[in-house]
């Protein structure tokens, strides 16, 4: 187990620093002069000399990169060119809602997906199964910010509801009703895409167990069968869930932006794009880097779990 | 085993060469994939209205004879735009996955069957680069790589699918390579080459055809998403991804403008997956159904 | 006079629904079981023997499968119940040993928690009880340091470790019948004489009924009081083991008992084999099934099925048109 764990961990730090050059390397792909497309043409010469000097530029690359690096370390990710704060301060006032809007669509989804597929996966190619198939694979193609469009058209017009907009989202720690009003969408968007990805991969990872033969077993020593379903098919099959789960997660940081922007609710991905369009490089710099860390590290999180689930992974 | 399978392996009775039949539904997807691809390539030579003109005195008008899907908010049809826009959304799709496929395929392959340490260290620098979540990654780069053009985006996009392709290719080839008949050929002496070409190809080719249509299919989801976020080609140049983004600003007054070039979308996606998915299940044969 | 009999099979038959058409794997099986008896069931790959053990306690699988018939265990009849019904005797009243200990048991699941699952669902027992009685029963079957034991999964545990547990866990509600599913095939050949005396214990000591299915006659032939030979899904002899091994009349019996390969003969003997392949249960000929391999067969073993008729000594019945003169013998393997 131990010697799994390291082996693990050296490749944790070995893609945290692939995506630490990666983000690095970013200012450079700019055209011209870093610099001055950072700052603006209007900036004055010290200020472009204050950045001149934080970002190293006038030395070879690979001695930026370190000059990068130690300004990362103690927490430096250069200031905000449009709100004039730190970018750390930015990114964080907008992570806990991405954490929240995430928490909250794969609650929905699970506790959608698991009863579901275990339905599915009892009686297949019943009316059910079949319906919920069909769906699903539908729901599958359809991207999610199409959703968030036919969602929001349908609320808005039908139900005669706005309630996005910067402004509408509030803390938790403030008003947790209307934060959650405001969280609902696109939470419930995400779950949506989560469902359909968790409820297929359950589904057939679970028929596939319930043909093996311990559970023919399981069935003789004369146990319910929803205690097969849950105490015997489910923890095999969890591998696999657990296993999507820890790769939807890292596309849903991803796809979240988009829904995040089109409702105009202030997480990474909304600050993110806003960046992008007003060139506020060092935000999204700071930003790219941020998420990659974390999706990796989440990834990780989730390794740890399965094995704990069947130990048998770490065993070979 | 359950007792099921127990009994159709004891009794050494050939399994049924029923695989699961293509379907009505698969050809209609192929006819529609088929439809759009070639309002792709003959747009300029069909009786199309310019779908770069503007004509304010029919602003968001609804489907009719004129306009078949009706204008969007600046006067331009619809219709064109969305035949136009499929361009976009094609050439990215197939483009980026073409550089996918091209670079990741072989290398998989040639990685799965030489095995040692050229296989190791490729297999593990690709693995590192696929923890790297590609689209935050694609965001970047376009972000950064300035000014934005059609070339630099399917670039981008088929540079990051290089290690999915990759594993996915890899993974196919070893569960071939490793199979008895392989062995053989290379007992008997075949070349490399001739084993590449004759044993591992034809068996890989289901799934590696199969994954292509549905990267392309995620590729053109990608585009759209990149749409949205002011990434994709610039206007007026119609895509699809573009023209809902647009939509967004006057989806109460013109809902057409949103619900076509959706649908078009995803019936396109739709079709492309479902083709995708079929080819698969078509051809494994190992995967019996009880 | 009670004739009471544990079990009694008449007529069972069982069929799936195939791609290929309607098999029948069992067909038209009966045979009664007493008290405290050890019946074998023998025949080769495919013979259906499995798919009998299964059906006779109603485990056959829920989808694609009919049957008809009878199987009364103890005065529960087992065809025809409902998954709830057959569940009250499921692990009480019968139990059943896989084959293969590997994919029998959970390999995610502690094998304590594996026996407890039966003791606290079916007897009701509470946590404290349902271990002590489960290390209990790891002591029954003869696994050392049971308390150790107790928490290991099945993947830390030897073939026959594993299949000893199989068997704990069978006997922990205290079956009468007890059903051993080729209980020693895929061990080695020393566990496998471990095994079958460990359950020849345990059947006397908890005053059990097993039925022993297996293809190895040298299995059955010293454990075993009757003898129930199949082929092709039927049953084409029976009788006592002494019967079926000196006084067979079905020219497949003696074709199976020359096949076993014996310690007795001179190195480099030839393998006696059955030429021909079991037959193909999809498209079954009319008559004897076993006619296609048989030396013996004539023009009305592959017109006509025979039935079960009686031989000489009570209780012995075959099958077979041309049957082998009374008292043809056989050596023991």
């Amino acid at each position: 187990m131990l010697r799994y764990l390291t082996k693990r961990l050296m490749l944790l730090v070995g893609i945290v620093f692939v995506i630490s050059v990666g983000s690095f390397y970013l200012i450079h792909l700019l055209p011209g002069n870093p610099a001055t497309v950072i700052l603006g043409f209007g900036a004055s010469p010290e200020a472009k000399a204050i950045l001149y000097k934080q970002l190293g530029l006038s030395k070879p690359i690979y001695l930026q990169y370190f000059v990068w690096l130690g300004n990362i370390l103690h927490g430096n990710l250069g200031i905000s060119f449009i709100s004039q704060t730190t970018v750390s301060s930015v990114i964080r006032s907008a992570l806990p809602i991405d954490a929240e809007i995430i928490i909250l669509s794969q609650i929905m989804a699970f506790a959608a997906a698991i009863p579901t597929a275990m339905r599915s996966a009892r009686k297949p190619d019943g009316i059910i199964d079949r319906v919920l198939g069909a769906t699903s694979f539908t729901l599958l193609s359809i991207p999610p910010y199409i959703l968030i469009v036919v969602l929001v058209l349908f609320i808005s017009i039908k139900l005669g509801v706005s309630g996005t907009g910067p402004s509408a989202y509030v803390s938790l720690g403030t008003d947790w009703i209307t934060n959650l009003e405001s969280l609902s969408l696109p939470a419930f968007t995400l779950a949506t895409v989560s469902f359909v990805v968790y409820y297929r991969i359950l589904r057939s990872d679970l028929i596939a167990t319930l043909q093996e033969e311990f559970i023919t077993m399981a069935r003789s020593k004369g146990i319910s069968q929803r205690r097969i379903m849950w105490c015997h098919a489910f923890r095999p099959s969890s591998v696999a869930l657990l296993g999507a789960a820890s790769v939807n997660i890292g596309g849903l940081l991803a796809a979240g932006f988009v829904v995040q922007y089109l409702l105009q609710i202030p997480g990474l991905g909304y600050t993110l794009i806003l960046a992008i369009n007003e060139s506020d490089f060092l935000v999204v710099q700071g930003i790219v880097l941020t998420v990659s860390v974390l999706v990796v590290a989440i990834n990780f999180f989730f390794d740890f779990v399965i094995n704990m689930v069947d130990p048998r992974i770490s065993r070979e | 085993m359950s007792s099921f399978s127990l009994e159709e392996a004891a009794l050494m009775v050939e399994k049924p060469e029923k695989s699961e039949p293509l379907g009505l539904f698969f050809w209609i997807c192929v006819f529609w994939i088929g439809l759009n691809v070639f309002g792709a390539i003959f747009a300029n030579v069909l009786p199309l209205p310019n779908p770069l003109t503007e004509n304010f005195n029919a602003i968001n008008v609804g489907p009719g004879l004129h306009h078949l899907f009706g204008t969007d908010d600046l006067g331009r049809d619809i219709f064109s735009r969305i035949v136009y826009g499929s361009r976009v959304s094609i050439t990215v799709g197939i483009g980026a996955i073409l550089i996918g496929f091209g670079v990741g395929a072989p290398l998989g392959m040639l990685a799965a069957y030489r095995r040692g340490r050229f296989d190791s260290f490729l297999t593990t620098i690709m693995y590192v680069l696929l923890a790297f979540p590609a689209i935050i990654a694609t965001i970047a780069v376009l972000s950064f790589w300035t000014p934005r053009s059609l070339f630099k985006i399917i670039v981008v996009i088929g540079v990051a699918s290089i290690p999915l392709v990759y594993r996915v290719i890899r993974t196919a080839t070893l569960s071939v390579a490793t199979k008895d008949y392989v062995i053989a050929a290379k007992v008997q002496g075949a070349t490399d080459r001739r084993i590449l070409m004759k044993e591992l190809l034809p068996n890989i080719a289901p799934i590696a055809v199969s994954f292509f249509l549905i990267g392309v299919a995620t590729v053109i989801t990608l585009e759209g998403a990149l749409a949205f976020l002011g990434l994709s080609v610039n206007p007026p140049t119609p895509s699809w991804g573009n023209m809902i983004n647009e939509a967004r600003t006057v989806l109460t007054q013109n809902v057409w403008l949103a619900f076509f070039p959706s649908l078009a979308l995803c019936l396109f996606l739709i079709a492309l997956n479902f083709i995708g998915d079929r080819i698969r299940s078509h051809f494994d044969v190992t995967e019996v159904k009880l | 006079m009670s004739d009471d009999k544990l079990l009694v099979v008449k007529d069972l038959t069982t069929t799936f629904a195939t791609a290929g058409g309607d098999l029948p794997a069992v067909a038209g099986v009966s045979f009664d079981l007493a008290r405290n008896e050890t019946l074998g069931i023998v025949g080769e790959s495919g013979s259906g023997k499995t798919v009998l053990s299964r059906t006779i306690m109603g485990l056959q699988p829920r989808v694609n499968t009919t049957v008809s018939g009878s199987s009364i265990i103890d005065g529960f009849e087992v065809v025809g119940a409902s998954e709830n019904e057959k569940r009250t005797i499921w692990g009480t009243e019968v139990a059943m040993v896989f084959q293969d200990p590997m994919t029998s048991l959970n390999p995610v699941m502690r094998i304590g928690k594996q026996i407890d699952e039966a003791l606290r669902v079916r007897l009701g027992m509470n946590r404290k009880d349902a271990k002590a009685r489960a290390i209990e029963l790891l002591e029954l079957v003869g696994i050392p340091s049971p308390d150790q034991r107790y928490n290991a999964y099945p993947g830390q545990l030897s073939g026959g470790m594993r299949q000893r547990v199989v068997i704990a866990i069978a006997l922990a509600c205290s079956p009468k019948l007890l059903m051993a599913d080729e209980p020693t095939t895929g061990l080695d050949v020393t566990i496998q004489a471990q095994i079958l005396n460990l359950l020849d214990e345990l059947k006397e000591r908890l005053k059990m009924s097993v039925i022993l299915v297996t293809h190895d006659l040298g299995v059955v032939a010293t454990r075993t009081s009757r003898i129930v030979v199949m082929y092709a899904g039927r049953i084409v002899e029976t009788g006592t083991t002494r019967d079926v091994f000196y006084h067979h009349r079905m020219p497949y019996t003696r074709a199976l008992l020359e096949s076993s390969p014996k310690v007795a003969n001179k190195s480099h003997t030839r393998l006696v084999t059955i030429p021909g392949r079991p037959p193909n249960l999809l498209s079954l000929s009319d008559g004897c099934s076993f006619a296609p391999r048989c030396k013996y067969a004539t023009d009305q073993c592959h017109l006509v099925r025979p039935e079960l008729q009686p031989s000489v000594e009570p209780g012995h019945t075959f099958a077979c048109w041309n049957p082998l003169p009374i008292n043809a013998e056989a050596t023991l393997p």
